[in-house]
């Protein structure tokens, strides 16, 4: 292995990686936002008696969880103008594609917290005259939303990673910049592995403080 | 807009093609990824500090960095460094097989965790070495609790595997690309490779829900 590594021209570009990473972080933002709010919709639907509502739900689940989400992305891309006539963008496409098979995710982690929750709760809630929806937001959700935390951000660290995809289409994100780059510079070494450390700078801390999450909640719940 | 599946079904020949590449991909990073796991977890496991913090770095990176970079990095990166030879086939079973061992591992670290420290203490009184038994006490139960987080993650690479159409290998989505610019109807092709995926997909996550019942019922606690 004598290559020598040469990361000039990745330093002296650095404003291609920043505007990259700008798209990176909007696109995270953006599908994070949507996805565990919608999410959440989705999931209360799920939990939901009536099978008018909880079906739809879980079809909506069940399709968007098991379809790849490039798939997904490219079918928004190319598929759907065709089908409803509206053009998407490379970034409409990568946020519907993301968003939804997020929707789908977190929808079955708020679920499994609702459900972890004890029916004497409801039933509690009910006795003192609140209704559904008054139980939910002052008892169940609180208590719910703190045992789903650590799901829910392994979650958003998915999407984060997910983000990526969306270099697919063309929408300009930290890879596809590093594409640009390695192509221009013929440097694919040094690009790449700049866009791996990048994500693992950014990433890494996250991460560690995500574990550190679960062990103040684990310790909260003694 | 009229729905028009001709394009689709007749060529449908070179989609059940790009599947069973799909799955060729899948299987054999499955294989490859799960043995690589196991001695990861050993290896972070062990009371050598630089060992296993190497181990640790190694799990950490491959998790936090996206498949797509990684991909990327092993065929455009990799070749060059060392000056071999690489097909996209070789460079989607390295990147899957490294990238899936790293969430292995930790699957395989939280199931040997889980057991009971008696265990460790009860195979010891009777002589046998931590080797043995990890082998014979260990594994076998740990395992078993490890099955359904397994499958869930299987089930993960299925749906990454995708990514290697973005260097020209003939999986079912390269193929889905292929003929819909070859015979001007996206819309109909995307969704039936779509809903290909999503037939995939649901049975085997399905089946993993089964197991998980089954095993629930053995009295078996599962990890994640």
């Amino acid at each position: 292995m004598d290559y020598n590594w040469d990361f000039a021209t990745i330093i002296q570009n650095w404003r291609v990686f920043w505007t990259g990473l700008q798209g990176t972080l909007l696109m995270f933002s953006v599908t994070v936002a949507l996805g565990m709010s919608g999410g959440f919709i989705v999931g209360v639907m799920r939990y939901l008696k009536s099978p008018l509502i909880a079906w739809p739900a879980r079809a909506f689940v069940e399709f968007f969880r098991n379809v790849p989400v490039l798939v997904q992305i490219v079918w928004f891309y190319y598929a759907f103008p065709i089908l409803t006539g509206i053009e998407t963008s490379p970034f409409l496409a990568a946020v519907l594609g993301i968003s939804l098979n997020t929707m789908a995710f977190s929808a079955e982690i708020y679920r499994a917290g609702i459900q972890s929750i004890d029916a004497g709760q409801w039933e509690a809630g009910k006795a003192i005259g609140m209704s559904f929806q008054q139980t939910l937001r002052r008892i169940i959700m609180p208590v719910a939303l703190k045992r789903v935390l650590p799901a829910l951000t392994n979650r958003g660290i998915e999407v984060f990673k997910m983000s990526t995809l969306a270099s697919v289409v063309a929408y300009v994100e930290t890879l596809n910049q590093a594409k640009l780059i390695a192509d221009l510079n013929y440097n694919p070494i040094e690009s790449y592995t700049a866009v791996a450390l990048i994500f693992f700078v950014v990433l890494f801390p996250v991460v560690q403080a995500t574990y550190a999450l679960e062990r103040v909640l684990k310790r909260g719940d003694r | 807009m009229e729905w028009d599946f001709t394009a689709a079904f007749s060529n449908i020949d070179l989609l059940l093609l790009g599947l069973l590449n799909t799955l060729k991909v899948t299987g054999l990073a499955l294989c490859l990824g799960i043995p690589l796991g196991l001695v990861l977890a050993l290896t972070r496991l062990t009371h050598l500090r630089p060992l296993s913090l190497l181990a640790a770095f190694i799990i950490e990176f491959f998790r936090t960095t996206p498949p797509l970079v990684q991909l990327f990095w092993f065929f455009f990166a990799f070749p060059i460094l060392f000056d071999i030879n690489m097909t996209a086939f070789t460079a989607a079973i390295v990147t899957f097989s490294i990238q899936s061992s790293a969430f292995f591992a930790e699957i395989f670290r939280s199931g040997i965790q889980s057991i009971d420290h008696g265990q460790w203490e009860g195979a010891k009184a009777i002589g046998m070495t931590r080797q043995q038994s990890l082998k014979r006490v260990i594994l076998p139960q740990a395992v078993k609790r490890m099955i359904p987080a397994f499958m869930e993650r299987s089930i993960e690479l299925l749906k990454t595997t995708t990514l290697v159409s973005t260097i020209a290998y003939t999986d079912l989505m390269y193929q889905a690309n292929d003929l819909a610019q070859k015979t001007f109807r996206p819309l109909e092709v995307y969704s039936v490779v779509a809903l290909i995926y999503f037939m995939l997909i649901f049975s085997v996550s399905q089946l993993s829900i089964l197991i998980e019942r089954r095993l629930a019922r053995s009295g078996e606690g599962t990890v994640h």
